[in-house]
């Protein structure tokens, strides 16, 4: 019987490369620090030796023979005339330089004490300590730097200075990189360990370089440009230098001239080497392009956000995706995406021939690549592969030929179709909920499409935003994403454990005017508005007038599933907006709407007790079909009756007018008669308060008070017949507040919380005296938006509106950083079997999960489980009686 | 009854050397106390050393004896036998109990009932009786309920009068919603966390908000805070204090304020202007009347701390605010270090405790303490301070005075409450397992490069997460194995992460 076991790679192990095994490894000596010659062909031993590698189609690796795609490249090697210091080592040549007897080599530490160290080190490698290995080889570096005299061989060491980046000293004299070496080639392989090294993978003495290996080509690719002009690669610029100054040292040395030339050039080749390794090294200066734009070598190849490992390494570029604009769709499921006809043409899935699904595939090549047309569209087949991997490019041409063709095993590219499931993505990606699974429905027009619900959870408005769709390539992928990931699966948040989806906007506002008192629709609007949802049965027809009319809670509850009795209270559980007790309170009995209006705290999003009722209770495939229903009917009930807001929605009676003006007023000579007392002296400071600060915050609670009051008066005069007012009672947006700085007073206008003080010499601006700290001197604004703000109240605003996007901006980078940092750390945990959350190395991290093992998204609003509802589901009526 | 005074380690070793032998002290102990032990101190801390006691009788002139000083000596002990406390240090707190004064120069008695450690009620013993059955039969249905829900199935059978029969029932029914509601095994709890953690926090506002009306007393909140506590900084950047007082004094208006007032720091600075004659040699110093009035100081007080002071050979002259201090033996650099030392010295109050304010509790309905600036330790001493209920919000500081279960539960709650200020609603049990990664070797560890992250095992993930060569230049000395067991590290090598679904390896045996 043969297992198939696909390949894995389970540990990678780091070390050095030793000189010989940069030689074994080289493909190639590269002596010539050339390129191309004139013809354009790579040099023999030069520094795009073919022997390294092939960058350019067609030709053939002269190692290994492969081609472009097929060669991994190779690595050459330069001799190097002299030793050179590794950059990124130079801390540790440092440290072992002290830590060393210069003259036999060993730790400067007794053998009792080496053998203490290595016994520690033993003990921490078995995990009986909680120090770090780090730790204890810096403690045994220290203690053994302090050592004069070697107390294996008496030898008196002297004491050794870095002068940085690269230069030893040993009492002045210069260390040259050679002697360094040729110290370290004395230390024993068992003294390592106390060093910080393995001596099965890292010598000392390999940090100093005597070959250096010469990257692949493929590393370094020479660019083309459109002129046919050859641009090389950063690194292949700063190879050119170290061979050209190697072979000018080696020259000069061969030829026995003075010293310091030979020192020169060796320091000369010591910085190109230093800075091909790492460009931004403190204390060298950067190499520079001749443009004077400094070359990224490898280290900064490797660093940051769009280094090899953040960029290349930790996130992928993926095949089988799609991004474009995305647009609203009320008609859409929520567990749907709307498609348009050209990214379906291009995006595919891959479909293994079978005996039993022979026919349809056959049918679906035969329709070739199809065209843009939305109304013709049936998923045709792009590719179709042959069993052993070779490629058929399905034409409109050869379409019915390759139909033909096709045999058991064979592959096909098959275009996106109805029903396939796709991942749908926005960024930034803060949450789980903003990569979801959705069904695909090919649609006209060039826009991705959803239904409203699922804008919350991906945070997404439709003013430009676009957003990403990932084609899935496996059936355990699909079946994964269709169980975990679809919309209707994420309906809780695992943040609070509540629905994170819910009706918003108009969708509010359009049931609460359907169910808002109640009111007659008449039927045959009625059936219009029922003609948007797929209901089972009609709502009763009740006669007034000899007219016939549904009422607006009858058709709101068509669509709530069978079973439904909830009470709960609703944004208009208020007296002075309520008075009969018909509103506040939301009553259904038998799935039937019997008391209360529709509202945010009813649908909304992370609100909608009803919502989460519904979800909780009839399961998340219920959940989505209330939703899908909600929001159909919404879309129905609001284009029937009609809904709109102009600026004559914050006109307010002269008399409310007058009364506006007044608060204002007086408000403004409140404030003035406080700075009088202050200047009298007649106000005392508060506890912990200096004088200025106790005024400040008296003139704070007045100005507050105005709007306040301006707010009463506005709510007052502005009833539920107005647009405005029933959006902000409903919850569908804004509130009472912004009303009332639309229609009545703005208010102070603050920074950090304090009133407008900064600007000219005891002043805010020219248009002051001097001093004046009076209200409007300080940025109140009197005036509404509707009237208009004068120049000084205007420059206000805007200095607060200011202070609001810079908060943004500051913080959206802030808070990126800390939900990095956070993920970085708690990313590798994982809930056992036994519910305990472990790290990767096993440990222990809680005992049981979040001290019950409950799933923060199965949770009722974070608790474990809703006692109440279990005692009147087991027991029905029996212990009714008692009131929560 | 044990007697405890502080001395020095001098006068200590004389006595060990000298025993059995008369020993003075400048404090009045009755000889009825029947007091036969003492405990001996020279730092405030820890006991060193313990003497038995045969004798005590009132100080005499002319008697030979050792003196603690030269004058106000008053009672005579004989110390029968002396010896040094090494193995189990006696923890000087252990017996002070936070309700008797420092020992400061002077013996004093502390009685040995208040020594006594109280074992407290285990917390399986707490429980009710009713609570404690219901674990035991979700136990034997093979289920170990939370203490949380069986305490939930007793409320509810309290609340609807559930009656025996149906308890079962009703037992059976939660558990099996409880089953229903547990996590799933191998899923990414800690990415969700951080998630439900990070969201939210591109929500908050940066703004430092004022506290309670009270000015001066910012209170950092918001991201910046949320930010701090995941930081682990060694302070806050606004540390602060709510102090509860007793059950007898926390009515008692007078109390708090001047409690509040003796904890204010108070540098000589704060009260005072000082001058330094370099001419004449003497240092100046104006006393400020308001001002030492404000902080509830005299200026005999302020004198007598100032004598304390340990300093250059130096005489004190008083000429009614201004106080003139020369040195014996005049030198202008010692004269500056003198003025430099003055400007700093603490005439009173807590360490760090920059200002108090007192506020009254309407809902409480007592008086509670508010600081800026924290000193947990020194408040905690304080005899009319409820320290159970006392609070800092310097996280490390907690760790330190009350250990890190202490800080873990400091950062929780300081995290939740961040967040539920700025109106987020967030389970706390991601914030649980934040804390509990932070606290979990045994200190608190910051978030980022200089905690948790930059001691992960893999290699891969720490050069993903920040200094990149560093990490793979150190792994190749060292010749580190990166056992690809993370989900950075399998990202990097393209492999399934070990996470969810990827954590578990069945592959299907096909079979002929």
């Amino acid at each position: 019987m043969k297992v198939e076991v696909s390949k894995g790679i389970s540990e990678i192990k780091f070390g050095l490369l030793s000189p010989d095994e940069i030689r074994k490894m080289s493909a190639v000596k590269v002596i010539t620090p050339d390129t191309y010659d004139d013809d354009g062909f790579p040099i023999e031993k030069g520094l795009m030796d073919p022997a390294m590698g092939v960058i350019e189609p067609g030709m053939k690796c002269k190692t290994c023979g492969g081609k472009v795609d097929q060669c991994p490249g190779h690595f050459g090697h330069i001799e190097l005339a002299m030793p050179v210091l590794h950059i990124g080592f130079i801390k540790e040549i440092y440290s072992i330089l002290g830590s060393t007897c210069s003259n036999c080599g060993r730790i400067k530490l007794t053998d009792d004490r080496i053998n203490e160290y290595k016994k520690k080190i033993e003990e921490v490698k078995n995990k009986l300590h909680d120090i770090d290995y780090d730790d204890i080889v810096s403690d045994a570096e220290s203690e053994a730097s302090d050592v004069v005299i070697c107390p294996h061989c008496h030898f008196e060491n002297k004491k050794i200075s870095l002068d940085k980046p690269t230069t030893f000293r040993e009492e002045g004299k210069k260390l040259t990189p050679k002697e360094i070496r040729e110290r370290f080639e004395k230390i024993p392989d068992d003294d390592l360990i106390l060093l910080g090294m393995d001596p099965l993978v890292a010598r000392p003495e390999w940090m100093i370089l005597t070959v250096f290996p010469v990257p692949p080509v493929n590393v370094r690719p020479t660019i083309t440009l459109e002129t046919g002009e050859r641009s090389e690669d950063d690194l292949t610029h700063k190879l050119v230098d170290v061979i050209r100054i190697n072979q000018r040292l080696r020259e000069n040395r061969d030829q026995g001239s003075p010293q310091l030339i030979i020192e020169d050039l060796w320091d000369l080749l010591q910085y190109h080497i230093t800075t091909y390794f790492d460009n931004q090294t403190p204390g060298t200066p950067p190499a520079r392009h001749r443009s004077g734009r400094s070359l990224k070598t490898l280290v900064q190849r490797l660093k940051g956000k769009e280094g090899r490992f953040r960029s290349n390494l930790s996130g992928k570029r993926v095949n089988f995706s799609a991004r474009t604009v995305i647009s609203p769709e009320p008609f859409l499921s929520i567990n749907q995406v709307g498609v348009p006809v050209r990214a379906a043409r291009e995006l595919t899935v891959t479909e293994t021939v079978t005996e039993h699904n022979m026919e349809r595939m056959k049918e679906m090549i035969r329709r070739g690549p199809g065209n843009d047309d939305p109304a013709v569209y049936y998923p045709g087949v792009n590719y179709v592969y042959r069993r052993d991997g070779s490629r058929i490019k399905v034409s409109e041409k050869n379409a019915k030929d390759v139909a033909e063709k096709i045999e058991v095993g064979w592959q096909v590219e098959r275009q996106l179709q109805d029903g396939d499931i796709v991942l749908f993505n926005r960024q930034p990606s803060l949450h789980r909920m903003s990569m979801m699974a959705h069904e695909v429905k090919v649609l006209p027009y060039r826009t991705f499409r959803f239904n409203l619900a699922v804008c919350t959870p991906y945070n997404a408005d439709f003013d430009g935003d676009e957003m990403n769709l990932h084609v899935l390539q496996s059936q355990e992928a699909r079946a994964e994403a269709e169980i975990l990931m679809k919309v209707q699966e994420n309906f809780l948040s695992p943040r609070f454990g509540g629905p994170i989806m819910g009706a918003i906007h108009d969708h509010i506002t359009a049931l609460f005017l359907l169910t808002y008192r109640n009111p007659l629709i008449p039927v045959d609007m009625g059936m219009h508005i029922l003609s948007y949802v797929d209901i089972k049965e009609m709502p009763p027809v009740v006669e007034e007038d000899g007219k016939r009319y549904y009422h607006g809670r009858d058709i709101f509850s068509t669509i709530l599933p069978e079973g439904v009795n909830i009470e709960f209270k609703g944004k208009l559980n208020d007296k002075n907006l309520d008075p009969e007790g018909t509103e506040g309170i939301v009553k259904i009995e038998n799935s039937k709407l019997i008391n209360g209006a529709i509202d945010e705290n009813a649908i909304g999003q992370s609100k909608g007790v009803l919502l989460d009722y519904v979800i909780r209770k009839f399961g998340n495939a219920r959940g989505a079909v209330f939703l899908n229903d909600l929001t159909r009917l919404a879309a129905g009930t609001i284009s029937y009756i009609g809904f709109s807001t102009g600026i004559d929605d914050e006109d307010v009676p002269h008399e409310a007018k007058m009364q506006l003006r007044e608060v204002g007023k007086d408000s403004v000579s409140k404030v003035e008669k406080l700075i009088e007392n202050y200047r009298n002296g007649l106000i005392g400071p508060e506890p912990g308060k200096t004088l200025e600060d106790t005024l400040e915050s008296m003139i704070m609670k007045v100005l507050s008070q105005a709007r306040e009051k301006s707010s009463e008066i506005a709510s007052h005069y502005l009833g539920m017949e107005n647009s405005t007012v029933i959006m902000a009672r409903s919850g569908a947006r804004a509130n009472m507040m912004n009303l009332a700085q639309m229609a009545g007073i703005i208010g102070q206008q603050s920074i950090r919380g304090q009133r407008q003080h900064r600007g000219y010499t005891n002043r805010t601006l020219p248009h002051f005296k001097k001093g004046d700290i009076g209200a409007y001197a300080r940025g109140f604004v009197t005036s509404s938006y509707k009237e208009g703000l004068n120049p000084t109240e205007y420059f206000f605003h805007a200095t607060g509106g200011r202070e609001g996007l810079v908060d943004t901006a500051v913080r959206t980078s802030r808070s990126g950083y800390m939900q990095r940092r956070l993920i970085n750390a708690l990313e590798d945990l994982k809930v056992s079997e036994e519910r305990k959350v472990l790290d990767t190395e096993d440990s222990v991290i809680q005992m049981i999960y979040g001290e019950d093992a409950t799933d923060p998204s199965r949770s009722f609003a974070g608790e474990s489980v809703d006692i109440d509802y279990i005692v009147k589901e087991t027991f029905g009526k029996k212990y009714g009686g008692v009131k929560k | 009854m044990i007697l405890a005074w502080k001395d020095t380690v001098k006068k200590i070793k004389e006595i060990i050397e000298k025993a059995p032998v008369c020993y003075c002290v400048d404090y009045d102990i009755p000889a009825e106390e029947g007091v036969s032990e003492a405990l001996l101190t020279i730092s405030g801390k820890t006991f060193v050393a313990r003497a038995n006691i045969s004798k005590i009788e009132e100080y005499s002139k002319g008697s030979e004896c050792l003196k603690k000083r030269k004058d106000g000596l008053k009672t005579c002990i004989k110390i029968e036998s002396i010896e040094e406390i090494q193995d189990d240090v006696v923890n000087y707190e252990e017996f002070t109990g936070g309700s008797i004064e420092k020992i400061e120069s002077y013996a004093f008695i502390i009685h040995k009932e208040e020594a006594k450690i109280e074992l407290k009620e285990s917390f399986e013993e707490k429980l009710e009786k009713e609570v404690k059955e219901i674990i035991k039969k979700a136990e034997n249905k093979g289920v170990p309920l939370p203490v949380k829900i069986a305490q939930k199935i007793s409320d509810a059978k309290k609340k609807y009068g559930i009656g025996d029969k149906d308890l079962d029932k009703l037992i059976d029914a939660t558990i099996e919603k409880y089953k229903e509601t547990t996590v799933d095994p191998y899923e990414a709890v800690g990415i969700v966390g951080a998630q439900s953690i990070g969201e939210p926090g591109t929500q908050m506002t940066m703004r430092t908000f004022h506290f309670a009306g009270i000015a001066e007393m910012d209170v950092t909140l918001g991201l910046p805070r949320l930010i701090e506590i995941v930081d682990a900084r060694k302070t806050p950047s606004t540390p602060s204090m709510t102090i509860y007082l007793n059950e007898k004094v926390k009515e008692n208006e007078d109390k708090a304020i001047s409690l509040a007032r003796s904890i204010e720091s108070t540098n000589l600075l704060d009260i005072s202007d000082i001058e330094v004659n370099t001419t004449e040699s003497f240092i100046r110093i104006f006393l400020d009347k308001q001002k030492l009035e404000e902080r509830g100081l005299k200026k005999e007080e302020v004198i007598a701390k100032l004598r304390k002071m340990r300093m250059q050979k130096a005489t004190i002259q008083e000429e009614g605010y201004e106080l003139k201090i020369t040195l014996e033996e005049p030198s202008f650099k010692k004269l500056y270090q003198l003025y430099e030392a003055l400007k700093v010295y603490q005439i009173k109050g807590l360490d760090g405790i920059k200002r108090a304010i007192v506020k009254f509790d309407q809902k409480a309905k007592e008086w509670v303490i508010y600081t800026q600036g924290s000193n947990l330790a020194g408040v905690m001493e304080l005899k009319d301070v409820d320290f159970t209920r006392t609070r800092t919000n310097d996280i490390i500081e907690i760790s330190q005075v009350l250990g890190v279960e202490a800080a873990r539960m400091a950062i929780i709650e300081e995290s939740i409450s961040t967040l539920q200020n700025a109106g987020l609603n967030t389970d706390i049990r991601h914030l649980m397992l934040v804390a509990d990664m932070m606290t979990f070797d045994g200190n608190v560890e910051a978030i980022g490069r200089h905690g948790i992250s930059g001691k992960k095992a893999s290699v891969l993930a720490r050069a993903a997460f920040e200094i990149t060569s560093k990490h793979l230049l150190n792994a190749g000395l060292i010749g580190e194995v990166d056992k690809l067991n993370g989900v950075a590290e399998n990202i990097i090598v393209g492999q399934p992460i070990t996470l969810g679904t990827g954590a578990i390896k069945l592959m299907y045996k096909r079979g002929d």
